[in-house]
C-alpha cells in the first residue's frame, strides 16, 4: 500500500474524528481523482448538505448528478434508499405499496438502524458493481464521507450484523455481498484523516487497530492540516537558548523596528508556543508512523479566510502531488 | 451586530457555575465539549457546590485525570478536588436500568433483557445515547446528592438530535409501525379499521420476506414485552423536558472559530432560544487571540521591511525575522477568526460569549482545566 494507488481502489471510505475535515478530504480525493480522468462519485451519507455548501451547488438528493465534469454527487438517505430497494424487489405489484414502504421505511430507521447502514452500503455497492452497455465500470473511483471514527466500526460491521440477526431472505444475501466488498483490499480502502495533535491521532490509533481487526484494509493516512515548520534547527536553537528579551529588542533595533521589553518579552511567549505545536506536530507524526506502518498523506493548513470550492481546490492540488510518481527529468 | 458580540464578550459562564443546577454542554464533535464540561464542573466545586460531571466519551488522559479509570458507570470523586464527582455514561448499563425502572416484575424484566433484539437495539435504537444521558441526568438530579450537575452530550451526528431525543423514542412508541406490530392478530373490523389492517397483513409478509421466518416473531416479542411502560417511558422523558427548560438549567453551546462549527453552534442556539431552553452562552474554544498590548504598534509595513532586513543574517537575526512574521500571521489568523465568528453568529445574540485561547497542548489534568476556567469564569 502506497501513496501514490491511492485513486486505484474502487470505493474509498474517508472517516475521522470529528472536527479533523473529513468531509473537506472526501471532497478534494473526490476532485483530485476526477481531475486524473476518473470517473468519480463523491457520496454523502449523512444528509448534512455539506457538500452542496462547499461546492456551492443547488442541493443534492438521491440521484447521482454531474456537478462538475467527470464528477457526480450524491447524497444518500437511508430512507430513500429503501424506497429504492422496496421497489426493486417488491415493485407496483402490491397494491398496498404504499403502506408497505411507510411502514417499512419507519420501521427500518426507527427499530433497526443497521439495517439503514447495510443499506446504504447497498446504495453504494450497486454503483460500484455498475457497467456501462460497453462493459466497462461506470465509476471508477467512488468516494464516500462516511460516518466519523467513533461509529464507523458499527457502520460497517452493519452487514455482519445484519447477517447475524436476520436469517435468510434478500437482505441476508445482500449483507454477504456488501461484506465482500468491504473486506476486499482491492476494491475498498478506509481512509482515516487525523491531525497532528493528540487526541485526533489517539483516536485514529484507535480506529485503525479496530478496523483492522475486522480485516478492512487501511489507506494511506490523511493528516490534514500540517503546519509548515517555520524554523531551521539554528534558529529553533537561537531562539530557546541564546536570544533574551534585551537581545532581540536590540537586534530587531538595528533592523529599524522598535519594540518595548514588554515587547519583545511576548515575541519569544509567542515562539515558545509555536515551538511547542512544531513539537507536537513532530511527535504525533513519529507516533503514527511507528504505530499505524502506513504511509501518509500530508495537506496543508490553508490559513484561508473562507474554506469552500477554491481551497478544495488547493487540497486537492496536495493529494494530486501525493499520487503523482516524481518526474525524472 | 458586533456590537452585540462585544457586549456578549465581556459576561462569562461565572453565574451559571454559581447557581445553575443543571449545566449541558453542546456542540458538534471535536469542538472540546468534555473539557469545557470538566472546567465548568471543577469552578462550580471550587464555588463550593457538591457537583458531578457526567461524561460520555472523555479522551482516556482527560478522563484519567478525572479518576476514571473505566467505564464503570459510578460517580467517583475526583482526586484533589473538594466535592467533585465525575462519572462516565454506560449505555447499555443505563438501558438495564430503565427496564428495571419500568417493567411490572423482574421476570419481565430478564425477558427483554435476554431478547436478541434488545442487545442490539439497546446499543443502537434511534437517539438511544441522548435518551440515556438525559435518563441519567434526571437519575442525578432525583437522587438529590448534587447541587449542580454538568454534563457534556454524545457526539451527535447533529447536535440537535439531543433535545429530540425524548420526543423521537416517545414518537417511535407510539408509532404506528409499532402499533401494528403490538396487534398483527387482530381481525378486521376490531380495534383498528379493514384498511389497516390489510396492511399490516400485507407488510407483515412483506417483512418476512426480507428478514426471514421468525426475526419478525423474536421483534414482536421484544416489543410486546415493552407493553405497560411505555407510559412510564414518556412521563420520564417528559420530566426530563421539562427539567431542562426549566430556570435552573443552563445550556452551554460550544464550538471553533471554524465556519462548520460555528454553523452548528447557530443552528443550536437558534433552537434553544425558538424552544424556550435557558441558554447560558457560547464558549469559542481553541481561538487564536490578538496580539497583547505590547505589541499593538507593531505594524506589518514596519515588520516586513525588518523581516527582509534580518533575513540574511546569523541564525538570531533569521530567528528574529521569523518572530515577526510569526506575529504577523497571529495577527491576521486572529482578525480571520474574529470575522468568522461575527459572521457565523450574524443575527444572534449568544448573550456571553467566552473566547478560550489555544493551548499548547491537549488538557489532560487540573491544571489545564484550571486554565481553561480561568477564561470561563475569569476567577481573579
Amino acid at each position: 500500500m502506497d501513496v501514490a494507488s491511492l485513486l486505484d481502489r474502487r470505493l474509498l471510505l474517508v472517516t475521522g474524528k470529528g472536527g479533523v475535515g473529513k468531509s473537506s478530504v472526501a471532497a478534494a480525493v473526490a476532485v483530485a481523482s476526477a481531475r486524473s480522468g476518473r470517473r468519480t462519485c463523491l457520496v454523502e451519507v449523512e444528509g448534512r448538505h455539506t457538500f452542496s455548501q462547499l461546492f456551492g451547488t443547488q442541493a443534492w438528493d438521491f440521484s447521482e448528478w454531474e456537478f462538475r465534469p467527470g464528477l457526480f454527487g450524491l447524497s444518500i438517505d437511508p430512507e430513500a434508499s429503501l424506497r429504492e430497494y422496496l421497489d426493486m424487489f417488491y415493485g407496483a405489484r402490491h397494491l398496498s405499496r404504499v403502506v408497505v414502504r411507510s411502514t417499512a421505511v419507519e420501521f427500518a430507521t426507527a427499530a433497526a438502524p443497521g439495517i439503514k447502514d447495510v443499506l446504504l452500503i447497498g446504495k453504494v455497492k450497486e454503483m460500484e458493481r455498475r457497467r456501462d452497455d460497453d462493459g466497462h465500470f461506470h465509476y471508477d473511483l467512488i468516494v464516500v464521507d462516511a460516518p466519523p471514527t467513533g461509529r464507523i466500526v458499527n457502520f460497517l460491521r452493519a452487514p455482519d450484523a445484519t447477517t447475524e440477526l436476520v436469517n435468510l431472505g434478500p437482505i441476508r444475501t445482500q449483507a454477504q455481498t456488501l461484506i465482500d466488498m468491504l473486506m476486499d483490499a482491492e476494491r475498498t480502502n478506509v481512509v482515516l484523516v487525523t491531525l497532528l495533535e493528540e487526541m485526533p491521532v489517539t483516536e485514529t490509533l484507535e480506529g485503525a487497530h479496530a478496523l483492522r481487526d475486522m480485516g478492512v484494509a487501511l489507506g494511506p493516512v490523511v493528516v490534514n492540516r500540517v503546519m509548515p515548520e517555520r524554523f531551521d534547527d539554528d534558529e529553533r536553537k537561537a531562539i530557546t537558548a541564546d536570544l533574551d528579551p534585551a537581545g532581540l529588542q536590540a537586534m530587531l533595533a538595528d533592523a529599524g523596528v522598535r519594540v518595548s521589553p514588554a515587547g519583545a518579552d511576548d515575541l519569544l511567549t509567542l515562539a515558545a508556543g509555536h515551538l511547542g505545536r512544531e513539537e507536537l506536530q513532530r511527535t504525533s507524526r513519529e507516533l503514527l508512523e511507528r504505530r499505524l506502518g502506513l504511509p501518509l498523506l500530508e495537506l496543508p493548513e490553508l490559513y484561508t479566510d473562507d474554506f469552500a470550492e477554491r481551497e478544495v481546490g488547493l487540497l486537492a492540488d496536495a493529494v494530486t502531488d501525493a499520487v503523482t510518481p516524481d518526474e525524472v527529468s | 451586530m458586533s456590537e452585540v458580540l462585544a457586549a456578549a464578550r465581556k459576561r462569562d459562564l461565572s453565574s451559571a457555575i454559581a447557581e445553575a443546577h443543571v449545566i449541558v454542554c453542546t456542540g458538534s464533535g471535536g469542538v472540546g465539549k468534555t473539557t469545557t464540561a470538566a472546567a465548568l464542573a471543577l469552578g462550580a466545586a471550587h464555588a463550593g457546590r457538591r457537583t458531578i460531571v457526567l461524561t460520555i466519551d472523555p479522551a482516556r488522559r482527560l478522563a484519567q485525570s478525572l479518576g476514571l479509570r473505566a467505564l464503570d458507570h459510578i460517580p467517583r470523586p475526583v482526586k484533589g478536588v473538594e466535592g467533585l464527582d465525575a462519572m462516565m455514561l454506560d449505555m447499555k448499563h443505563t438501558f438495564d436500568e430503565v427496564i428495571d425502572r419500568h417493567a411490572e416484575d423482574a421476570r419481565r424484566a430478564r425477558r427483554i433483557k435476554s431478547n436478541r433484539f434488545y442487545q442490539q437495539l439497546s446499543g443502537s435504537l434511534a437517539g438511544t445515547q441522548e435518551y440515556m444521558a438525559m435518563e441519567k441526568l434526571y437519575d442525578l438530579h432525583m437522587g438529590g446528592a448534587y447541587d449542580c450537575i454538568v454534563i457534556d452530550t454524545p457526539p451527535t451526528r447533529n447536535a440537535l438530535d439531543f433535545l429530540d431525543a425524548p420526543k423521537r423514542l416517545t414518537d417511535f412508541l407510539e408509532g404506528r409501525f409499532l402499533k401494528m406490530f403490538l396487534n398483527p392478530g387482530l381481525k378486521a373490523g376490531r380495534t383498528i379499521g379493514r384498511a389497516v389492517s390489510f396492511g399490516t397483513g400485507v407488510f407483515m409478509r412483506a417483512a418476512s420476506k426480507i428478514t426471514g421466518a421468525g426475526v419478525l416473531e423474536d421483534l414482536g416479542d421484544f416489543f410486546h414485552s415493552f407493553e405497560g411502560m411505555y407510559e412510564g417511558f414518556k412521563d420520564r422523558a417528559q420530566a426530563v423536558y421539562k427539567l431542562l427548560s426549566s430556570p435552573g438549567s443552563a445550556f452551554v453551546v460550544v464550538a471553533t472559530p471554524e465556519p462548520p462549527a460555528l454553523r452548528e453552534a447557530r443552528y443550536f442556539l437558534r433552537r434553544l432560544e425558538q424552544d424556550g431552553m435557558p441558554t447560558a452562552g457560547l464558549v469559542v474554544n481553541r481561538v487564536t487571540l490578538p496580539p497583547p498590548p505590547s505589541l499593538k504598534g507593531l505594524s506589518a509595513r514596519k515588520a516586513g521591511a525588518a523581516i527582509a532586513a534580518l533575513a540574511d543574517g546569523g541564525p538570531e537575526q533569521r530567528a528574529a525575522g521569523e518572530l515577526l512574521s510569526l506575529h504577523l500571521d497571529r495577527v491576521d489568523v486572529a482578525r480571520r477568526e474574529r470575522q468568522a465568528v461575527t459572521k457565523g453568529l450574524h443575527g444572534i445574540d449568544p448573550q456571553v460569549l467566552v473566547d478560550v485561547p489555544r493551548l499548547a497542548g491537549d488538557v489532560h489534568d487540573l491544571e489545564g482545566l484550571e486554565a481553561v476556567g480561568a477564561y470561563l469564569y475569569r476567577t481573579t
